[in-house]
């Protein structure tokens, strides 16, 4: 066989093997989009505000909420925050229309 | 020129390529890896981000937190009933909830107080919430009866903040499927979240208030601000934002680990593309001589540029997603999700961009082959003569 | 068949035009070839036969003067077109063979027909006659790099034939070879010149120019041409 044609097999079973892990991909995420209205109840039902990866301290359960506590609690060599968790400063969101007009400020 | 020609210059091509076995497939496979590692990345980070997005869609769309000294303090539940004055307030809720750390497995956990049972038919909870105001039991996630090995009908202990020892009935545990939600929850009937935690009476953790229409959140965060100065509203816009925004940050930090592979691959592709070797250039010199055009010439160069960029590319795509959405990203998940001691452990769903595939093939394979093509073109231009009598 | 196939009229070559290592090669050249000429280009080395030759073969262009190929002027041609006769039109044989290492006597046969519409097993038959027709069939699938030099000129000989061209130019061949195979060499231009190919050879080797059939002898020397010998 040419080698050419070779090259174009190996290129068409790349594609076909990608279509199908596509397919597959469809599949698992229309899965999970019937798990997740689920998912969506729970958080509605227990009024959750976060995602729960990564409890190694309290401050890190819920990055969206304020805290009482402050870093170096459980694990005083847990370095990830120190000195500072950002490097610049976070970006404008104002064009997200999320802002807060606040009278007064 | 027609298909066969082009056939013929491809396999020309091949043939040339196979002669330097050894550095063309070594180049192919660091190419590959490197499209593994960014495409990893990216499948990662943009799965996380759209189940985050997914999973938060049901979160209040506001919470009132207090602030005493600028730091989060318990907040009265007789405020509920002024904010839920406020025009396009449709309900506020206190909610009870905290952490609590777990000296025996040295893992966190959520305490939460429940408000209400799930709809029916969930069936990402196996057995049932605790109600209300009951007590003595408790429903947990998937995480905590891991770690303690608990199941449906054991009981769980914990010491509260007086010293003493409650024990709460297992009456609900979550699914598997709900990790990445429910891994370190306790459930718990609200008089003993508060006995739990010794809250003051008529105090909740904070607030969460429903709106009537989500676009005037904003609206109403502010109003809730100047009425109660010392409070701070969160909106779940900002929530959905702030989850963008760090695995953003986190894809960023492995993405910056990964750079130093990154630039010895594009020295390596720069240095084996621009510098044109002097065997290459009479090579070119002789397939001008004996009759090649220059358009020929470009054309073999350009499917030199093709054949190790698009392998490499469609190898590293397949490898990522594989990686990534088969075997739970076990490369890079501990980089991306950090250490715990309760892993969520879930498989992520395969959410695709398509933007973001094209984008990565136009960022490896059109560089590859126009770094291929540009340097052999002033070989190619040249009299064959000068590179023939040489 | 006496008519003129390569008129060329004053042509001079310069490399390198207006830099410190200027070189005039050659200098205000006027030849004619004819058709089914077998001609030698002869000169010690530095003579400007090589780059005669490349300007008669279209490989260079020259700085002024012209080249005429059957009555069309050629100097002044865009790339294209130079490529287009020098596939359809000549076979070079290089001093230094420049067969492409690492492949095969057979692929380094079919190269210069690659980029056109012919079908690869055609292509692969011809070239399998051309290698039968001068005795290197065996060597078919050795890599080049291992041949010996007359096997590689035999390599170089078949890829100049590959597209039947009508005019054979060949540069110092006998260079590297020992008399045997210089003779052989000799036997194989005379038999396409036999054949009807023009032929031109530039060399300085006695095998080459004393030969009876060398209808014409061009002798140069630093770029000029110092004596026209036609039998």
């Amino acid at each position: 066989m040419r080698k050419s044609l070779v090259f174009g097999l190996f290129v068409l079973g790349c594609v076909l093997f990608l279509a199908a892990l596509g397919a597959t991909s469809h599949v698992r995420v229309s899965h999970f989009l019937a798990v997740s209205r689920d998912l969506g109840d729970i958080t509605a039902t227990l009024k959750l505000t976060d995602i729960s990866f990564s409890d190694d301290a309290r401050y890190t359960r819920n990055p969206s909420q304020a805290d009482i506590f402050s870093a170096f609690q459980d694990y005083p060599g847990s370095i990830e925050h120190f000195p500072s968790g950002s490097v610049t400063p976070p970006p404008d969101f104002t064009s997200l229309g999320a802002a807060m007009k606040v009278r007064g400020q | 020129m027609s298909l066969n020609s082009h056939m013929n210059v491809l396999d020309f091509t091949l043939l040339s390529l196979l002669r330097r076995k050894f550095k063309n497939f070594g180049i192919v496979l660091v190419f590959t890896l490197i499209v593994f590692i960014t495409g990893s990345i990216l499948f990662l980070s943009y799965s996380f981000k759209r189940e985050a997005l997914l999973i938060l869609k049901g979160s209040p769309e506001l919470i009132v937190q207090r602030m005493s000294a600028g730091r989060q303090e318990l907040i009265p539940v007789d405020r509920a009933k002024e904010i839920s004055a406020l025009p396009g307030v449709s309900g506020v809720e206190p909610r009870y909830w905290g952490y609590y750390y777990d000296l025996l497995v040295k893992a966190n956990y959520t305490i939460l107080a429940s408000s209400g049972s799930l709809s029916a038919g969930n069936r990402l909870l196996q057995g049932r919430l605790p109600g209300p105001e009951e007590k003595g039991v408790a429903a947990v996630g998937r995480g905590v009866a891991k770690a303690r090995f608990i199941d449906i009908g054991s009981t769980i202990s914990l010491v509260s903040s007086a010293g003493d020892a409650m024990d709460f009935d297992v009456v609900g545990i979550f699914e598997s499927d709900s990790e990445l939600l429910t891994a370190d929850l306790i459930v718990l009937g609200r008089p003993d979240v508060i006995r739990l935690f010794r809250m003051p009476p008529y105090m909740a953790t904070d607030l969460a208030v429903t709106v009537r229409n989500e676009t005037e959140a904003p609206v109403i965060a502010g109003k809730v601000r100047s009425r109660f100065p010392d409070t701070r509203p969160i909106l779940r816009k900002e929530i959905i934002r702030t989850y963008d925004a760090v695995f953003g940050w986190r894809s960023g930090l492995i993405l910056t680990l990964f750079a130093g592979a990154l630039v010895a691959f594009i020295i390596l592709a720069w240095d084996k593309a621009t510098g044109l070797s002097a065997e290459e250039k009479k090579e070119i010199g002789i397939l001008k001589a004996i009759g090649w055009e220059t358009s020929d010439i470009i054309e073999m160069k350009f499917w030199e540029g093709l054949v190790i960029s698009l392998s490499s590319f469609l190898l590293g795509i397949i490898l990522a997603y594989v990686h990534v959405y088969f075997f739970g990203a076990s490369v890079f998940a501990p980089a991306l999700k950090g250490w715990s001691v309760i892993y969520p452990d879930f498989r992520l769903a395969p959410f695709i961009d398509p933007y973001q595939i094209a984008m990565l093939m136009a960022l490896t394979v059109i560089p590859y082959i126009a770094s291929t093509i540009i340097p052999s073109w002033k070989a190619a231009i040249t009299d064959p003569d000068e590179v023939v009598r040489g | 068949m006496n008519e003129t196939i390569i008129q060329t009229n004053e042509l001079t070559k310069y490399y390198n035009k207006g830099k410190a290592n200027e070189v005039l090669a050659v200098s205000g050249v006027s030849v004619g070839i004819r058709h089914g000429d077998f001609a030698v280009l002869k000169g010690p080395s530095g003579s400007g036969k090589t780059t005669m030759l490349s300007l008669l073969g279209c490989m260079t262009r020259p700085t002024s003067g012209s080249i005429t190929l059957e009555g069309r002027d050629i100097s002044h041609l865009p790339e294209r077109f130079l490529t287009d006769i020098r596939r359809t039109t000549y076979g070079f044989i290089f001093q230094q063979f420049h067969l492409i290492q690492g492949m095969s006597v057979l692929q380094n046969v079919m190269l210069p027909l690659y980029p056109t519409d012919v079908d690869l097993p055609k292509l692969k038959k011809k070239a399998e006659g051309l290698l039968e027709g001068i005795g290197m069939m065996k060597r078919r699938d050795f890599p080049v790099q291992g041949l010996s030099g007359g096997e590689q000129q035999r390599t170089a000989i078949a890829r100049a034939l590959i597209n039947d061209p009508e005019i054979v130019l060949a540069d110092e061949p006998t260079a590297h070879l020992d008399t045997a195979l210089s003779r052989d060499f000799m036997a194989i231009m005379k038999d396409l010149w036999e054949k009807g190919k023009t032929v031109i050879i530039a060399s300085h080797d006695p095998i080459v120019f004393e030969n009876e059939y060398a209808a014409l002898v061009v002798e140069m020397r630093d770029g000029a041409v110092r004596n026209v010998t036609r039998k």
